[in-house]
C-alpha cells in the first residue's frame, strides 16, 4: 500500500513538475516573442522588413495573449499536485528541537494527532474546493483575456488536492499504526529549505 | 473575550503547537480557522472563505517565482556549475593560509547568485568543497563550519526566495529589494573570508596551503564560470532594469539554467524527475506555510491586534532604533528554532506596520527637496537666478522652502505625503535586508541552526561539537555586519538612490 501512495504522490509531482516546465517555456516564449515584437516594430524595421511583425504574429510567435491567466491556472495546479509527495516523505517544515527530549512513545502519539489533523485539513480543503468548482461552474465566470472558464482551472487544482486528501489519509493510518505496532512505513527525509 | 484578546491569545497558542511539532504551517491555518470561527460566531464564514482561498493563494503569478527559482537552483547543480564556481575561487584563493576555505565561500557566493535558497547552496557547495578542504588538511569542524555559513550566502544574494516572499508581503518593489541585497551579500562574503584568515591566524594547525596555479591556468577556470554570470546578469539585470517582471525573469533564468545543465550532460530524464521531486517538496512546503500564514494573518488582522500595536509602539515613546534592536534581537533568538520562510511569513504581518510608523528619518525633506531642485535644474529649466540662489540657500542651512517658492519653482510632489512614502519604502527594504540577515544568522547559530545540521550530516566524522566551535567566528562576523547596516542606512539603500 505505501507503494501505492509513494508511486502515486511522485506521479503528482511528476505531472506538476512538467505543467510548470510548460509555464517556464510558455513565459519563455513569451517574453522572447515581444521583444521581437518590440524590434520589429521598430521604425527602421518596418521599413525594411515591412509588415514581417504582423505576420509572425499571425504564425503565433509574438507575445502570448493571456500567458498571466495561464500562468496562474497552471501554477496553482502544479502546487496542490506537488502537495501530495510533501505529505508522504514528511517534508513540511516543522520544530523538532522540544519534542526531541520527550519519550518515543510521546513523539508517536502527538505524531499520530498531528497527521490525523492534517488529513482533516487537507480533505476539507478538497472538500471547500470541491464547492468552489461548482460554484464557478454555476456562476459560468470566464477569464478576462481568454475567455475560458474558471472552474477549469479549479477542476484541474482539485485532482491535486484529492490526491493530496487521499495521501493525508493513508499518512495518518501510517502514524496510527505505527502508534500501536512500532512499525514505522513514513520514513523522515527532512525538510528542504 | 473581545476580539483584540483573541487575537492577542492566539500567538501563544501558536507557538506551542509549532513547539508541539506541529507542521508550521499546518499550526498557522488551524489557529486561524478556529480564531476566525470564534471572531465570527461559527464555522460558516471560514469555511466559505476555502472554497477559493485555497485556490488564489496557490494561484499567484508573483508566487509562482518560487518554484521556478527552486527549479532553476536545483538545474545550475545539474549543469556543474558549483564544480566551476570552486575551481575559479581556489585558482586566485588557494594558496593562501585558509584560501581553499575561502575560496569555498566565493563559490558559495557565486552560487548564492543564481540560487535563491540557503540549504541548498550549502549542500552543494558541500559535496564539491568538502574533499578539497580534507584533501589540504583543513580540520574537519572548520571546513562544516566554513560551508554552512557559506551557505547563508545563497539566500543573501539575489535572488532569493525569502526575498521574493518578504517583497509580497509587505508590498515593496522585488526588483529594488534584490538590489539593496547585493552590496550586503558582497559584505557577508568578504566578512566572512576575514572571519576565515582570523581563524587559521588562531589556530594555525587547522588549515592546509592549496599549490599555486599559474595565471594561465586560473584565467581560464574563470572561463568556465561564464555560464552562471550570463544567467545572473540576464536575470536580476533584466528584472531591475525592467525588461521583464520577475516572474518572467525566473522562467528565462530556469530555462536558462536548464539548458546549461542539459549542454552540460547533466540533465537527463532520471535527474530531471530527481528535480521536480526536490522542487516539489520545497514548493509544496513553502506554499503550504504561506496558505496557513495567509489564513492566520487575514483572522489577525480581523481582530485589530496588528494595528493596536503598532499604535501602542508608536505612542509609547520607545526611541525608533531600539525597536528595531528589539525586533532584530527577536529574530535572532527566533531563527534557531525556525526556518527564514516560516519566520517571515509568522512575524513580517505583525511587525511591519509597527516599524511602518517609525520615522528612521530615511530622507529628509530637506534632502528630498534638494534632489528635487538639482533633478529640475539637470533638466535645464528656466529658474529666476534670485530664486534658485534664495532657495539653494536654504536648503543649505537646512532649512525646507516654502510652500510659495515650492510652487515658484515647480517642485511639485515635494510635498509630506511624497516624503511619507519615499521613507516607508527606504525603510521597508532596509528593514527587509536587515531581517533578511538575522535570520539567516539563525541559520548557524549553535546548537540547533539548521545549516549546521545538514552540512555535519555530510561530514559523518566530524563531531558537531568542532562545527560549533568554528562556527562562532562567523556569527561573529555576521553580527558585527548587521551591526554596520544598522548604523548606515546608506550601506543598503546607496545603489537604489543611483
Amino acid at each position: 500500500m505505501h507503494r501505492f501512495f509513494l508511486s502515486l504522490s511522485r506521479l503528482m509531482a511528476i505531472l506538476g513538475g512538467i505543467v510548470l516546465t510548460i509555464l517556464i517555456l510558455l513565459i519563455g516564449i513569451s517574453v522572447l516573442g515581444r521583444s521581437l515584437n518590440t524590434i520589429l516594430h521598430s521604425g527602421l524595421a518596418e521599413t525594411v522588413l515591412g509588415g514581417m511583425a504582423q505576420s509572425l504574429i499571425d504564425l503565433g510567435i509574438g507575445p502570448i495573449n493571456g500567458d498571466y491567466e495561464l500562468v496562474e491556472a497552471g501554477i496553482a495546479f502544479s502546487i496542490f499536485a506537488f502537495i501530495p509527495l510533501t505529505q508522504i516523505t514528511a517534508g513540511h517544515a516543522t520544530v523538532d528541537i522540544f519534542t526531541n527530549m520527550l519519550p518515543r512513545g510521546v513523539q508517536a502519539l502527538l505524531g499520530a494527532i498531528i497527521e490525523i489533523l492534517f488529513a482533516a485539513v487537507l480533505v476539507m480543503i478538497a472538500w471547500q474546493l470541491y464547492h468552489g468548482t461548482i460554484d464557478k461552474m454555476d456562476r459560468g465566470q470566464t477569464t478576462f483575456l481568454l475567455q475560458f472558464p474558471v472552474w477549469w482551472a479549479y477542476a484541474l487544482s482539485l485532482t491535486g488536492a484529492t490526491t493530496a486528501a487521499l495521501v493525508s489519509l493513508y499518512t495518518a493510518y501510517a502514524r496510527v499504526y505505527q502508534l500501536f505496532t512500532g512499525v514505522t512505513l513514513i520514513t523522515e527525509e527532512g525538510a528542504d529549505h | 473575550m473581545s476580539n483584540i484578546e483573541i487575537g492577542l491569545y492566539s500567538f501563544p497558542i501558536l507557538l506551542l503547537l509549532i513547539f508541539l511539532r506541529v507542521p508550521i504551517g499546518l499550526a498557522m491555518f488551524s489557529t486561524g480557522f478556529v480564531g476566525l470561527s470564534m471572531v465570527t460566531g461559527s464555522t460558516d464564514i471560514p469555511l466559505a472563505k476555502m472554497k477559493s482561498e485555497a485556490f488564489t493563494t496557490f494561484s499567484s503569478y508573483s508566487l509562482s517565482i518560487v518554484p521556478m527559482f527552486l527549479l532553476m537552483g536545483h538545474f545550475a547543480t545539474l549543469g556543474g556549475m558549483s564544480q566551476a564556481l570552486f575551481k575559479a575561487a581556489e585558482g586566485w584563493l588557494g594558496h593562501r593560509k585558509g584560501g581553499v576555505a575561502m575560496a569555498a565561500v566565493g563559490a558559495c557566493a557565486g552560487f548564492g547568485a543564481i540560487c535563491g535558497s540557503s540549504l541548498a547552496t550549502a549542500a552543494t557547495m558541500s559535496r564539491v568543497a568538502l574533499p578539497e578542504l580534507r584533501r589540504y588538511g583543513y580540520a574537519g569542524g572548520f571546513s562544516t563550519a566554513t560551508l554552512a555559513a557559506g551557505g547563508t550566502l545563497g539566500i543573501l544574494i539575489p535572488p532569493s526566495v525569502v526575498l521574493v516572499i518578504y517583497a509580497i508581503l509587505t508590498e515593496q518593489n522585488i526588483a529594488k529589494l534584490f538590489l539593496a541585497a547585493f552590496i550586503p551579500g558582497i559584505l557577508a562574503a568578504l566578512g566572512y573570508m576575514v572571519a576565515i584568515s582570523v581563524y587559521v591566524r588562531l589556530n594555525p594547525e587547522s588549515a592546509g596551503i592549496g599549490p599555486r596555479m599559474p595565471y594561465g591556468e586560473r584565467f581560464r577556470a574563470m572561463v568556465d564560470v561564464w555560464p552562471v554570470l550570463l544567467v545572473f546578469l540576464v536575470v536580476v539585470g533584466g528584472i531591475y532594469l525592467g525588461w521583464f517582471t520577475p516572474t518572467e525573469g525566473a522562467a528565462i533564468g530556469a530555462f536558462g539554467t536548464g539548458l546549461i545543465a542539459w549542454f552540460a550532460g547533466g540533465l537527463t530524464r532520471k535527474t530531471l524527475g530527481e528535480s521536480f521531486f526536490v522542487t516539489a517538496r520545497s514548493t509544496a512546503m513553502i506554499f503550504f506555510i504561506v496558505l496557513g500564514a495567509a489564513f492566520y494573518n487575514g483572522f489577525l488582522a480581523l481582530t485589530q491586534v496588528p494595528q493596536e500595536a503598532a499604535a501602542w509602539v508608536a505612542g509609547s515613546g520607545l526611541s525608533p532604533i531600539m525597536v528595531l534592536v528589539v525586533i532584530l534581537v527577536f529574530y535572532l533568538l527566533l531563527g534557531c528554532l525556525m526556518d527564514s520562510l516560516s519566520m517571515i511569513l509568522l512575524t513580517i504581518p505583525i511587525f511591519w506596520p509597527i516599524v511602518q510608523e517609525l520615522d528612521f528619518g530615511m530622507v529628509t525633506m530637506v534632502e528630498l527637496q534638494s534632489a528635487r531642485l538639482s533633478d529640475l535644474i539637470a533638466t535645464g529649466a528656466e529658474i529666476p537666478a534670485a530664486l534658485l540662489t534664495e532657495a539653494q540657500a536654504l536648503l543649505a542651512s537646512g532649512q525646507e522652502l516654502t510652500r510659495e517658492m515650492t510652487r515658484e519653482l515647480g517642485l511639485r510632489g515635494v510635498s509630506t505625503g511624497s516624503l511619507n512614502r519615499i521613507n516607508v519604502e527606504q525603510t521597508a527594504i532596509w528593514f527587509g535586508i536587515l531581517v533578511l540577515i538575522v535570520v539567516e544568522v539563525g541559520l548557524i547559530t549553535p546548537p540547533v541552526g539548521m545549516n549546521l545540521f545538514v552540512i555535519n550530516a555530510m561530514d559523518r566524522k566530524t563531531p558537531m561539537v568542532q562545527t560549533y566551535k568554528a562556527v562562532l567566528y562567523f556569527v561573529a562576523s555576521d553580527l558585527v555586519r548587521v551591526a554596520i547596516l544598522v548604523a548606515f542606512p546608506a550601506i543598503t539603500l546607496v545603489l537604489l538612490s543611483w
